[in-house]
């Protein structure tokens, strides 16, 4: 039961680290909060699902297409939507707010609340350690998890668009000094942004299918994530990912399952009390 | 121009005070709903309209006074007025607690504590089945001994006037210029000796009570307090009239409330497309026309007579 | 000695913009504060107006330290600003421009009892006629005068003028430089002022500091500051 609970506080923590990985870079960069992250990472679980299973493709470049879709889509929703209002912090929040309320209700609209569910990739079951044995598929969702992670940690650290956004993400003025085009790399960090949430999406999906609202509480404890791994810091995001994830599960196992989203607000609630600059945060942003 | 603008009032609420008298029990349940969005989008507006914070917690203040109320009421025979006064002040109460704790990180913070924070509320009145009933419902007495809509749409008419009036009252004193200061430019107005973390707070505090007010009378009216009340879609709902109507403006959110209200109702004919609907028409409006309605007509008032 | 800077250092990212400076503004002075551009300024300004907090060192007003403390907190110590790029509330009357820092100097007084006050500070700036027109509508000069009477309101002891003579013409100068000298002489409020008009630097200031690379200079009465060789160096490059 410990065991298990561990494993699925893995898997989740894995997903909410990507989510919130897409959330922080997006703070880090153009102090913008994306209300609309989980509704994208559910198009991309309705893509993925749509292009294997409806249309038939194979599941590797069902789920590539998906993500490319949504970043591009990320793309349309920066240009469209947050660059009018840059500097308006407010009405960038109202304005995706608004998105993911008429996303939910597309969905509703062309999907129906049923569950939806792309294909596995894989099937049966391991034998961990002897001790237990546990779905192929998490495994499968754990492992390319910590893959796309580590790969967002090379780019941010190795290359020059990692550069150029660490050096944005700490002083925007100075960055803009030094002639780094922001209002093409706002556009493209919101597209990763997206296109993180989207890469969690097709991850999960097959394990936890897709309904209209299922993003709301991924997107949030997301947010929560960043909040406790300090706004903007990606570091916190993989650590408080994996905490979170941990916590709801031995929570849900050893507490109450109806309550498995309230501890994500508890710690909230006590980050904020206790050190609201987060785990890696900054004193102040 | 001054003359008319003080008679404005007064004919206004003499039009609705007799407005409901020749209608029907449907339009005038419209019209009670209408009011009770009014407050929930006029004291919402206090927030994002004058002091620039976004809670996404609002519908969730209005499920906590219609709980509160609901459940000392129907659980324990309290009376629904005294009831009503509770569930304000617990509004209130978890608003300047809310508030106090976020709004020093800066506004971000508040989005998102708000949001979660009626997530949570939603989580906990379904899973707490035995003493809220979860999606079933709970029922709960109505104000008055014996149940009337005309009644209703009076108390709920007095209710709203009272929240606009402390609105106004707030707006156009002292505190209010401060607001408005704030909302042009927080650095001036820091530089300038405005408090705006108290101000923020204080606004909060005053807007959730608002709302808890709203929802416990909501409640009350309905007879049957679900977690529609504390839900995201509702709060979309009031976030839509504000945008809308107008933000930042007095007027704005009463237009949005009243016209979306009753559009909604005329759309729901269709089919189940109004919130989609409501939400491509906020986006349009909020992204292009960000003074909402009301701050169009003001814009053509201004170039037909320059 | 009404404000002194302690060994003041802040940090953006990489770049070092102010380096351990130590600054003093006697009461009752114009002390200007020069340098080229990039030379820390503003962000010393800021420092002090607590729009900013200093990564290392200590900010001092009327014997009480001050560092860190919140803008608004500063402001009702007793020092009030001007921005170099202007920030008057546009959708806001002159009159309520300037009200507003009246209320918030005396939150119990009611509001008729500020304004008389309030038209006057709009009438000795000569922004009398424009009282009830909204900042907006208002242009550069107009504007920097209306934040000018809006900083006065706050009643401030020190009066942080942050290049306030920019896009004015000579005849416009001379006008603000009396202006100017006539706050300290009547009304004893002792100014610091960024500067990068020379000409009226060196009639109205008591004393230069001079700042370069985040470092000070020196800090002398004008005629020696125009005739140091570091100075002159400073601002014509190697």
């Amino acid at each position: 039961m410990l065991a298990i609970s561990v494993m699925n506080g893995l898997v989740m923590g894995v997903i909410y680290a990507l989510a919130a990985l897409g959330v922080s870079l997006v703070v880090g960069i153009m102090n913008v909060i994306n209300f609309a992250h989980g509704e994208l990472y559910i198009l991309a679980g309705y893509f993925s699902f749509l292009f294997a299973s409806v249309l038939g493709l194979p599941v590797a470049p069902a789920m590539a297409l998906a993500v490319a879709l949504v970043f591009l889509f990320g793309l349309l929703i920066e240009r469209l939507l947050i660059r009018p209002t840059y500097g308006n912090d407010m009405y960038s929040l109202i304005l995706t707010f608004i998105l993911s309320i008429v996303l939910q209700n597309a969905f509703l609209l062309i999907f129906g609340p049923y569950p939806n569910k792309p294909p596995l990739w894989v099937r049966g079951a391991s034998d961990i350690f002897g001790l237990f044995s546990y779905g192929n598929q998490r495994l499968a969702a754990l492992l390319s998890g910590a893959v796309l992670i580590a790969a967002v940690f090379l780019l941010i650290q190795k290359t020059w668009f990692g550069r150029i956004v660490r050096a944005t993400s700490q002083d925007r003025g100075m960055a803009e000094w030094n002639g780094v085009n922001t209002t093409r790399l706002n556009m493209l960090s919101f597209g990763l942004g997206c296109a993180l949430a989207a890469a969690a999406g097709v991850i999960l999906s097959p394990v936890f299918p897709v309904t209209p609202t299922a993003g709301v509480p991924i997107a949030l404890t997301a947010f929560v994530v960043v909040v406790l791994g300090g706004m903007g810091s990606l570091w916190g995001c993989v650590v408080g990912g994996l905490l979170l994830g941990l916590v709801e599960n031995l929570g849900a196992a050893f507490v109450s399952s109806g309550y498995k989203n309230v501890f994500g607000f508890i710690i909230l609630i006590l980050v904020l009390l206790i050190r609201p600059a987060g785990l890696f945060g900054r004193a102040k942003l | 121009m001054i003359s008319s603008s003080k008679w404005i009032g007064p004919a206004v609420l003499a039009g609705m005070c007799l407005l409901p008298l020749p209608l029907g029990i449907y339009p005038q349940h419209v019209l009670i709903v209408s009011l009770f969005y009014v407050m929930m989008a006029a004291s919402w507006n206090l927030l994002a309209g004058y002091t620039g914070q976004v809670s996404f917690g609002h519908a969730a203040m209005a499920g906590i006074g219609a709980y509160t109320s609901g459940i000392l009421a129907a659980k324990a025979g309290v009376n629904p007025w005294v009831g009503v006064a509770a569930g304000t002040l617990l509004a209130a109460l978890l608003g300047l607690g809310l508030g106090a704790l976020c709004l020093k990180m800066g506004g971000i913070y508040l989005s998102l504590t708000t949001l979660a924070f009626s997530q949570i509320l939603h989580i906990i009145i379904v899973n707490e089945y035995e003493v809220t009933r979860g999606t079933m419902g709970l029922q709960v007495p109505g104000l008055t001994a014996e149940y009337s809509k005309l009644t209703y749409y009076y108390i709920l008419l007095a209710a709203t006037v009272l929240v606009l009036f402390i609105l106004y009252r707030m707006i156009h004193s002292n505190l209010g210029l401060s607001f408005r200061a704030v909302q042009n430019d927080e650095t001036a107005a820091r530089a300038v000796g405005v408090r705006v973390l108290h101000l923020r707070v204080l606004a909060f505090t005053v807007a959730s009570a608002m709302a808890g007010f709203a929802g416990g009378l909501y409640g009350h009216y309905l007879l049957l307090i679900t977690p529609e009340i504390p839900s995201l879609d509702l709060q979309f709902y009031v976030l839509a009239m504000t945008v809308i109507g107008g933000m930042g403006s007095f007027v704005g959110p009463i237009v949005g409330a009243f016209a979306i209200n009753i559009l909604a109702e005329k759309i729901r004919d269709y089919g189940e497309y109004h919130v989609l609907v409501f939400g491509l028409i906020a986006l349009v409006v909020a992204r292009f026309a960000p003074e909402g309605l009301t701050g169009v007509w003001r814009s053509l008032g201004r170039r037909r007579t320059p | 000695m009404l404000l002194e800077g302690r060994k003041i250092s802040k940090r953006f990212g990489g770049v070092q913009a102010l380096s351990e400076v130590d600054f003093h503004v006697e009461a009752g002075s114009i002390t200007a504060l020069i340098g080229p551009n990039g030379a820390g300024k503003t962000t010393l300004f800021n420092i002090v107006a607590g729009a900013i907090k200093p990564s290392s060192g200590q900010t001092v007003f009327e014997g009480r330290e001050i560092t860190g403390l919140p803008a608004d907190e500063i402001c009702r110590r007793g020092i009030a600003r001007t921005f170099q790029i202007v920030r008057p509330f546009a959708t806001m009357t002159c009159l309520e421009n300037v009200l507003v820092a009246a209320v918030n100097r005396h939150p119990r007084r009611p509001r008729a009892a500020l304004e008389p006050g309030a038209r006057d500070l709009l009438a000795q700036v000569g922004l009398a006629d424009l009282a009830g027109q909204e900042a907006r509508h208002l242009n550069v000069v107009q504007k920097k005068l209306l934040e000018l009477a809006r900083a006065l309101a706050t009643e401030p002891r020190l009066l942080l003028l942050d290049e306030v003579l920019g896009g004015l013409n000579t005849q416009e100068i001379l006008q603000a430089v009396e202006q100017i000298r006539r706050l300290r002489d009547r009304a004893g409020i002792t100014i610091l002022w960024i500067e990068h008009v020379m000409g009226a630097i060196m009639q109205a200031a008591d004393r230069v500091i001079v700042l370069d690379q985040g470092r000070v200079l020196t800090a002398a009465p004008p005629r020696e500051v125009v005739s140091d060789p570091r100075v002159i160096r400073a601002y014509l490059g190697e």
